[in-house]
């Protein structure tokens, strides 16, 4: 188990190093300065120059590289372009506090809503239930998330005035986005726990267990459920990630100072620390959570072997 | 088994809590806030009821160093916790703020301004004319400076633009501090609008011991700046806003009425809209598509910016290179279709280079003495355009190159459709990013596109000096007539005369060389709650002023 987490390691900086090499590369082929160039076309050449030099961008690409990577390795990720004198591993910081709370509200939301009403659904096979929680699911998956982040916003913000309609200045202003953000993973979830329930339900060790005589619910409980987790445990990985490093439109939507629109910005402005910034972290968040979820298939399923031989 | 799941379950809402505290609501910062300030002030030791006006960005407020900030959402912050040596009033004129008076030497190369008795920083330490050095100095060094706004100073002041380069030594600058009260600024050529310039947030002071002592953190955190103006931060994240409090320390804090001035960023402007319905916001931004529905609400106002879109032309371009074909272009299409129908949010369509209101001299505005230069004419626009196209031997296949944004994508249908419809010719729409475009136009590979320029100050030179430079973004425009009217209005005393050439100068632009087609002056629609008054906008420069507001 060690020697297979240690080797995974390795294969998660080997990764990293790709991915840094490959956007820093692609990212300088972008168009244009880091600088409001309309600004910057008032400067005369040699003022031009020397604000190029301050920022190293007058070297040449590999050069620039090199340099880069020798100071990733320090734990120097720069300075950002936009925000003039910010550390880019200080925005990080600041910005993806709000982004992880409502993503982790809505992944904590959005999976214990989803199993309940995948297993329901399962077990009461073709009932009223059934219908009504795969109505939810198909509905869930439709709709786009902004279109409910806006009715929430309207009616239970504006109409009813129960929640702050936006802005970040306690913990109530995290209710909605989370809530608006958990729908999608609700639909996903109960989706997949119920045809995979269906499909455990069929198995000859449930038949066994029925046999020797066990309560339906224990049955259930005790045996199906632990089985049929497996796959949702795999879709979870990329939700978490996915949910927990932000979302540009809930968050634009509910003004949460989150890292969602930091990187959709950074590329659009050219700001190259912060691109590469949120990149190598990116990366390594979802490494990393790929990582545990593999870890987490042989608590649940021992016949998974992490590695052969290995225990 | 059931209790492994019960512990897993009880990590993850521990895993929950510790993300919400480490996340910085910034609510739980400062004094008790009434949220949205409609609720009474929670205290019960304050008696009367605390004034608040609660604002939106669109933007996040980037950066608050005064040596590298550029933009106008950094400015509307620094504009009010600091201060010059003059301040905009109400009618947008400057008057002294830091400065007590100031007095200029007759050939106008030498100001000499005195300082306020008693100004002071917000911890106390008196403001002196070094201040203002070490601040003026540090915007035009090289090193510090990363704005690319140096040359608000550099242009004018003397040795400015040499120590700008790196080339010239501070010692050479014309600022000096005389005594702890006098500051004697040196210029380059007589500049009338000397003084607007002071009221800049480049030409604000700075305290040269504490942005040493705090080095690289200076101006990230509240606590990392010293207040010279009206309000001092006491809340501040670039992603979520700021909360300003009354300054003690400001010389003239008697006459500022609102004690707290709540900041927020919001990038949505249905959501700053809904806020603004649930008395979270007292002053909200409208998109065009809201403003029929608030047009006759008596909450509804406009103003308009000195910001002009326009069509640059390059004159080295294949086809726009030909006199003929550029002035068809620039004939061809109605701008007051466009102030109406596209954009309909307070924008004015534009009939020449300066917008409506820049002043021009004897209390007239540049564009009441100047006139119309451009107008619409379908006829015409037709006889240049084939008059063009005998001269270069065929028709030329164009290409108007356009930023991505949704309102300039609306404003390239509309001017292909224009063409089509008066000169007859298809017109393909290249769409880029706003850098992309940038890039294109700086290496000259463009044959007109859509591009606009704000402001720096009021006077008509901060636009025309632009076509001055010769660059391939100003259309690789080269005309030693108009250098000439540049050069000498940069020297002329006497202010008539100067604003005369400068009307001269933007004749030959617009009518004579056509070299840019104006398409519109931006403006904004707002809804204002009616109890907060005198909040001033000014349309260039330092943007907002909240000194002058009160809430009723």
């Amino acid at each position: 188990m060690k020697r297979y987490i240690g080797m995974r390691l390795v294969y998660l900086l080997i990764t990293l190093f790709v991915i840094t090499t490959a956007t820093f590369f692609l990212m300088k082929q972008l168009p244009g300065t880091p600088f409001d160039e309309e600004k910057l076309n008032r400067l005369p050449v040699e003022e031009r120059q020397l604000l190029y030099a301050s920022y190293g961008l007058d070297q040449p690409v590999y050069v620039q590289y090199v340099r880069y990577l020798a100071n990733v390795v320090q734990g120097d990720f720069g300075t950002s372009f936009t925000y003039k004198n910010m550390p880019v591993k200080d925005i990080i910081v600041n910005r993806i506090g709000p982004s992880a709370l409502i993503g982790l509200q809505a992944v904590v939301l959005g999976l214990s809503i989803g199993l309940i009403l995948g297993i329901i659904a399962a077990y009461r096979h073709n009932s009223a239930w059934d219908y009504f929680t795969m109505f939810i699911a198909v509905l869930g998956v439709s709709v786009p998330n902004f279109v409910l982040a806006a009715l929430l916003q309207y009616y239970v913000g504006l109409k009813w005035g129960l929640l702050p309609v936006a802005f970040w200045d306690s913990y109530e202003n995290s209710i909605l986005p989370s809530v608006a953000l958990s729908v999608g993973v609700v639909a996903i979830i109960a989706r997949f726990a119920r045809n995979e329930m269906l499909e455990v339900l069929q198995q000859d060790y449930i038949t066994t267990a029925k046999a020797k005589g066990l309560t339906n619910m224990a049955v259930v409980m005790r045996h199906a459920v632990r089985n049929s987790l497996i796959p949702v445990v795999t879709i979870l990985g990329p939700i978490v990630v996915n949910l927990l490093t932000g979302s540009l439109v809930i968050e634009n939507i509910f003004g949460v100072p989150g890292i969602g629109s930091l990187f959709v910005d950074s590329i659009k402005m050219n700001d190259y620390s912060t691109i590469m910034g949120i990149t190598i972290f990116y990366s390594a968040f979802y490494v990393f959570i790929m990582l545990i979820v593999d870890i987490l298939y042989s608590v649940i399923d021992p016949r998974i072997r992490l590695a052969s031989g290995g225990k | 088994m059931k209790k492994k799941w019960s512990t897993s379950l009880l990590c993850l809402l521990m895993l929950v809590s510790l993300v919400a505290t480490g996340c910085n609501f910034s609510g739980d910062k400062g004094s008790s806030s009434a949220p949205g300030g409609t609720a009474p002030a929670a205290d019960g030791q304050q008696a009367k009821k605390e004034s608040v006006i609660n604002l939106s960005f669109e933007n996040e407020i980037k950066d608050l160093n005064q040596f590298s900030t550029s933009d106008n959402i950094s400015f509307s912050v620094l504009n009010n916790v600091g201060e010059g040596l003059y301040r905009l009033d109400e009618k947008h004129e400057p008057q002294p703020a830091l400065a007590q008076g100031v007095e200029v030497s007759a050939d106008g190369l030498t100001y000499t301004f005195t300082l306020r008795d008693g100004v002071k920083w917000s911890n106390g330490d008196p403001i002196t004319a070094a201040d203002f050095k070490f601040a003026w100095l540090g915007a035009m060094n090289p090193k510090t400076s990363k704005g690319g706004y140096a040359f608000i100073l550099s242009d004018y002041i003397k040795g400015g633009a040499e120590y700008a380069s790196g080339k010239g030594s501070a010692d050479a600058v014309g600022i000096e501090a005389k005594d702890d009260k006098t500051l004697v600024v040196t210029l380059n050529q007589p500049t009338p609008y000397f003084l607007r310039l002071t009221t800049f947030i480049l030409y604000f002071p700075l305290n040269e011991k504490f942005v040493t002592e705090k080095g690289a953190d200076y101006a990230l955190k509240p606590e990392n700046m010293l207040y010279a103006g009206p309000y001092k931060l006491t809340s501040f994240d670039p992603a979520s806003g700021a909360t300003l409090v009354k300054n003690e320390n400001y010389w003239d804090n008697a006459n500022v009425k609102v004690e707290k001035i709540n900041l927020k960023v919001i990038k949505e402007q249905s959501t700053a809209l809904n806020a603004y319905k649930a008395g979270e916001l007292d002053r909200v931004m409208l998109s065009s598509a809201d403003v029929d529905t608030f047009k006759n609400d008596p909450e509804y106002t406009t103003d308009i910016e000195f910001r002009t879109n326009y069509i640059q032309f390059n004159t080295k371009g294949e086809g726009t290179s030909n006199l003929n074909i550029r002035k068809a272009l620039q004939l061809a299409y109605d701008a007051t279709i466009l102030e109406q129908v596209i954009l309909n949010n307070g924008s004015k369509a534009a009939t020449g280079m300066i917008p409506v209101q820049m002043s021009g001299v004897d209390h007239k505005s540049f564009r009441e003495l100047q006139g119309d230069l451009i107008k619409a004419d379908a006829a015409k626009a037709k006889e240049y355009w084939e008059q063009g196209v005998k001269e270069l031997g065929k028709a030329p296949q164009l290409k108007l190159l356009v930023p991505d944004d949704s309102l300039s994508k609306d404003l390239g249908t509309f001017l292909q459709s224009e063409y089509k419809k008066n000169l007859g010719i298809d017109v393909t729409v290249e769409t880029k990013t706003v850098k992309a475009r940038n890039q294109q136009m700086d290496e000259g590979n463009y044959q007109f596109g859509v591009t606009g320029w704000g402001a720096d100050y009021d006077d008509a030179m901060t636009y025309l000096d632009l076509w001055a430079n010769h660059t391939p973004y100003r259309g690789n425009y080269e005309n030693p007539k108009y250098d000439e009217l540049i050069a000498s209005a940069k020297k002329e005393v006497d202010e008539t005369k100067r604003i005369n050439m400068l009307l001269e100068a933007e004749k030959i632009l617009l009518t004579e060389d056509a070299v840019v087609s104006p398409l519109f002056y931006r403006g904004n629609s707002f809804l204002q709650k009616p109890n907060v008054k005198n909040l001033i906008f000014h349309p260039y420069g330092s943007p907002v002023e909240y000194k002058y507001a009160t809430v009723e």
